[in-house]
């Protein structure tokens, strides 16, 4: 595997673009994909979202400074574009934000890509019943097992908030599941 | 004499003890929850991934460079068009302010820009921005009033923020 600072340094010279490009596609595509695709749910929706998080991540890799990890950076693109697809979605509809989560849900009892039982539908109604922002930390902590350092710099938010927030989130989903069990 | 108690030189991060329950229960909590999503991909979508990500870079970066037109005919399209607009000048009114720009209403650039038609973002802003231009910026703070500023907060702050930033 291709050390960081040296697959920047070869994604920001004309020459090695290409193939260093592949070879970032290739390291990140799984953990951006599944990152977008348990905010957005349909796998359709979230191949878009993930290759416009790659056209943005090419795009603007002459911009990135270095300032964060490049890493950091483009789950922080992932995350952004998530949301906005989101929000664009709902406008486009002309629907609330809610709707078109309850609509996702709604896709994915007769999704052939979710094989989840009652239990798992169960959670994800759960998780969508948290505000944007929360719903990414508790998922990107949860299953893609980021370390709260780690959601501090990609979020930009504290690590203390981030952790009250997990909590919080963790609580609602209990009381979310304990509700609506049978 | 007294026996002293051995104090070990050990601390602990700040709120630790105060945040203990929380924590606790919080991973009592998630041991009930599932450990998967239960989502799948279509078969061999990840193998396949890697291409398509590729081409359709390289097709955003070359759909600025592509010639539309051979050179060849630049000479015929050069005269049609010189013929069209001196057709143009001769026949139409000379002056249809409908159509300049400035008639256009600022609602409308408004609404335009709020449906989501111009997609810039902060990423593809920030590539047009030179370090430089961002020096020149004049962020002077005595331009927002107080009132404005608190007026901007409690209508832009949402709970789910205030939260995270506590």
């Amino acid at each position: 595997m291709v050390e960081e600072k040296e697959l920047v340094a070869a994604l920001q010279t004309e020459a090695e673009k290409e193939k260093a490009f592949r070879e970032l596609v290739a390291q990140y595509k799984e953990r951006l994909y599944w990152q977008i695709r348990n905010m957005v749910l349909d796998h359709d929706d979230a191949d878009d979202v993930l290759q416009n998080t790659f056209i943005k991540i090419f795009r603007n890799i002459n911009s990135f400074k270095g300032d964060s990890k490049l890493h950091t950076w483009m789950y922080r693109i992932a995350a952004n574009e998530s949301i906005t697809f989101i929000n664009k979605k709902a406008k486009r509809n002309n629907v609330s934000i809610e709707n078109v989560k309850d609509n996702a849900l709604r896709n994915l009892e007769s999704d052939i890509y979710f094989e989840g039982d009652a239990l798992q539908l169960l959670f994800q109604k759960a998780i969508a019943t948290l505000p944007e922002k929360q719903r990414l930390i508790f998922t990107m902590k949860y299953f893609e097992d980021h370390t709260f350092e780690e959601l501090s710099e990609i979020l930009e938010t504290t690590t203390g908030g981030l952790k009250s927030s997990y909590h919080i989130a963790v609580k609602k989903i209990t009381e979310y599941i304990k509700t609506h069990e049978d | 004499m007294e026996k002293e108690n051995n104090i070990p030189n050990f601390k602990v991060p700040e709120g630790y003890f105060e945040t203990f329950e929380e924590r606790l229960f919080s991973k009592i909590a998630e041991e009930k929850f599932p450990k998967t999503t239960g989502f799948k991909v279509p078969d061999a979508y990840f193998e396949k991934l890697d291409e398509r990500v590729v081409a359709s870079v390289t097709e955003v970066k070359s759909g600025k460079v592509i010639n539309l037109f051979p050179k060849k005919y630049f000479g015929y399209a050069a005269a049609v068009a010189a013929c069209l607009l001196i057709g143009f000048t001769l026949f139409t009114s000379p002056a249809n302010d409908s159509s300049s720009l400035d008639a256009l209403q600022l609602a409308a650039i408004d609404t335009y820009i709020e449906d989501g038609n111009l997609n810039f973002d902060i990423y593809d802003l920030t590539s047009y921005i030179e370090d430089k231009d961002i020096k020149d910026i004049d962020f002077e703070m005595h331009q927002f009033s107080e009132d404005n500023l608190e007026d901007y907060l409690i209508e832009n702050l949402d709970a789910a923020t205030l939260i995270n930033e506590q």
